[in-house]
């Protein structure tokens, strides 16, 4: 029998048991909540920018809805204008919420305009509405009084908008997959990391290593147990990217642009680099301790590592995607899985830097590989209180 | 063949083996006996590179035991352990493939490996639903699911009622008959006596006895001397021929004598003192060869 398939039998076996394991459906289910808590929080929080409603009473100048959306657009606000039978019904509305504003037209060209709304708190609102109003009100004066049309209208026309740094349409998109994409990554990877290491030390515990050991190498038994959660890791990782795509972009939360099928295959390769990084690492800290209770003692420098890289990337690197430090660490393998995503969600990575930081990422996976599988199998089998390190390597030394 | 050449090794300052050598022949079973800390569970891991020896091998038929070799052994170490999750059906299925059978051959191996240990019906579950008497005898399924050539078996009969020994006995004497080497280590030597045919003691790290029972208790400078005199007590010994009183109950003796004892002389002496009983002399029993080989 080969050794292929030894990791195979123990890939599939690691996939059969805990794929229908309910720790699997309910770190599935919970995923997915956070994510769709993620995508709607903060409009049910209300700090989104909604469509303001206005509520017209009577008939307004021609020109008065031309002029309101140029205004709003200039203050980036949305209004959606509706007419209103008569004041008592639109007051009855602004109180029960279904309009933010209400417009009285005079009843008499050049009387006064009255604007209405629940609470004043809304400044930037009802100044669109007031100068919307007031130009158009003025364009119909002066076309009344003979001026051409054309002239008036080009006279009450706003000052075009022109930006030094032209603003991108995706841009909000792109922070929200570089946010969220690296927080499903940091769960993901630590999720399944944490399993293969509780994985290990229950074969430790109950003893069962060593009868697997005496057909299995030590490195062919981790190597399969990482690569069959991994896959499991892969498979609850594009159940949640394809639902959380598709809730976003149903709901109007947002449209997805074009770089998506980009981000997200960035997204899975990096969690299969990080995933395998990290789960060797806690995979050979773990054969050091021989009861679950050592197993986090025994793994805590890789889940400080793990923890700080997250900060990390979401207060650093996220608000500076070209600096220095985002640069660096790019390529430095315990933080690139999250920086290196992260980055490319920006569009604020060249090409070269993700091969670098891959060909990096996979010799070290080779170098821990090499490292760790000698210190799991000189660990591994030792019982009676946390190995250390160095009597783990010497422990397995041929 | 098992061949066991020369092993040594060292676990920092202690000596676990130093330089034990023995062999186990296929269709025989092998009682392998010493204290606590003789070294028995690492010449079992060496057979199955869990430790790597410092010196010495281990052969089969010949050849050194490699991973390819080791697959076609079966073994239940000391430590017990499985799965506790999962089922055990699949759990015996998963470790006949890690020996090499396809899939559809290990889950026909353990249906009927699992009828043979009674079983049959907790094929579906979780091994931790069941007691602790069938969570050893799924043990020893995973041993033999794959029909192994060689048996290494660490303390098979730790823990097990008399029914769970009978069936233990049943199944290695049958595997032994079917021509596969069996191995496995013991400290209840009554039972080693009543199954095995072949016996390894080993002492501090080195062979101490070795070869048939039969065979070794015959060798022994030792007999068992067993008289009873009616009315006499061992009044009648007055010190003869070498022998030492090992137990005595009323008229009855259990003497220690040499193997050249003068028994006509003792028989006669017996004879004088009154009528004689009982007169029995007979190779030393197994636990005393073991004293013999461990103290010496």
């Amino acid at each position: 029998m080969s050794r292929a398939r030894a990791i195979y039998l123990v890939a599939r076996r690691e996939i059969l048991e805990r794929g229908r394991s309910r720790a699997f459906l309910i770190s599935l289910v919970l995923t997915v909540v956070f994510l769709v808590a993620g995508i709607f929080l903060p409009k049910l929080l209300g700090g989104e920018d909604q469509a303001h409603k206005l509520g017209v009473v009577g008939t307004p100048p021609a020109g008065f809805e031309q002029a309101l959306t140029a205004t709003a657009g200039q203050a980036q606000l949305k209004v959606n204008v509706e007419s209103v039978p008569d004041v008592a019904t639109g007051e009855a509305r602004l109180n029960e919420g279904t309009l933010d504003g209400m417009l009285v037209v005079p009843a008499e060209p050049g009387g006064s305009a009255e604007f209405v709304v629940k609470k004043r708190d809304n400044s930037a609102f009802a100044q669109v509405v007031g100068s919307a109003w007031s130009a158009a009100s003025a364009s119909q004066v002066l076309t009344d009084a003979g001026i051409d049309p054309a002239t008036v209208a080009a006279a009450s026309r706003p000052p075009t908008l022109r930006e030094l740094e032209p603003s991108d349409a995706n841009r909000d998109t792109a922070f929200l997959f570089a946010n969220v994409g690296v927080i499903i990554l940091f769960i993901a990877i630590f999720t399944f990391g944490t399993w293969v290491l509780t994985g290990v030390v229950e074969e430790k515990q109950s003893r069962v290593v060593e009868v697997v050991l005496s057909t299995v190498q030590a490195r062919d038994l981790l190597v399969g147990k990482v690569l069959g959660i991994g896959l499991l890791g892969l498979v609850q990782l594009v159940i949640i990217i394809v639902f959380g795509l598709t809730i976003g972009t149903v709901s109007g939360r947002f449209s997805l642009p074009p770089t998506t099928g980009a981000a997200v295959a960035m997204l899975l390769l990096w969690f299969g680099i990080g995933y395998t990084f990290y789960s060797t690492a806690l995979g050979v800290l773990g054969a050091l301790a021989s009861r679950m209770e050592e197993a986090s003692n025994a793994s805590s420098p890789v889940s400080i590592l793990a923890s700080l890289s997250y900060v990390f990337a979401l207060l650093v690197a996220i608000q500076n995607p070209d600096g220095v430090a985002a640069r660096i660490a790019t390529f430095l393998p315990p933080v690139s899985p999250m920086i290196v995503p992260l980055r490319a969600a920006l569009g604020a990575i060249e090409p070269w830097e993700v091969a670098l930081a891959v060909v990096i990422n996979l010799a070290t996976i080779w170098l821990l590989l090499e490292f760790g599988g000698r210190v799991y199998s000189g660990a591994v089998l030792q019982t009676g209180g946390r190995m250390k390190l160095r009597d783990a390597w010497r422990a397995a030394r041929r | 063949m098992l061949e066991i050449k020369d092993l040594s090794k060292r676990y920092g300052d202690v000596v676990a083996l130093d330089g034990a050598s023995f062999t186990a022949r296929p269709g025989r079973i092998v009682g392998f006996l010493g204290p606590n800390g003789a070294g028995k569970t690492t010449t079992m891991r060496c057979i199955f590179g869990l430790a790597t020896p410092d010196r010495g091998e281990t052969l089969w038929h010949g050849q050194p035991i490699d991973r390819v070799t080791r697959l076609r052994f079966g073994y239940m170490p000391e430590q017990r352990g499985l799965y506790p999750r999962m089922r055990v059906g699949e759990q015996l299925s998963y470790f006949a493939q890690h020996h090499g059978m396809p899939a559809k051959e290990a889950n026909a191996a353990t249906s009927r490996w699992l009828a043979r240990l009674g079983l049959a019906d907790r094929e579906r579950d979780k091994l931790e639903a069941l007691s602790h008497g069938n969570q050893q005898r799924v043990q020893l399924g995973a041993a033999l699911v794959h029909d192994p050539e060689l048996l290494v078996l660490d303390e098979p009969f730790s823990g097990l009622d008399p029914i769970g020994i009978a069936t233990m006995t049943e199944i290695l004497r049958e595997r032994a008959a079917a021509g596969v080497g069996v191995v496995f280590s013991s400290h209840q030597l009554d039972l080693v006596e009543d199954v095995c045919e072949d016996v390894v003691i080993i002492a501090r790290g080195r062979i101490a006895a070795n070869g048939p029972i039969d065979e070794l208790r015959a060798a022994s400078g030792r007999r068992h001397l067993e008289v009873e005199v009616e009315g006499a007590g061992a009044s009648w010994l007055d010190g003869r021929g070498g022998a030492t009183i090992v137990e005595q109950k009323g008229d009855f003796v259990r003497l220690l004598v040499p193997v050249d004892a003068d028994l006509s002389g003792l028989l006669a002496a017996a004879s004088a003192a009154g009528p004689v009983r009982r007169f029995a002399f007979q190779p030393p029993a197994l636990s005393e060869l073991f004293m013999e080989a461990v103290q010496s």
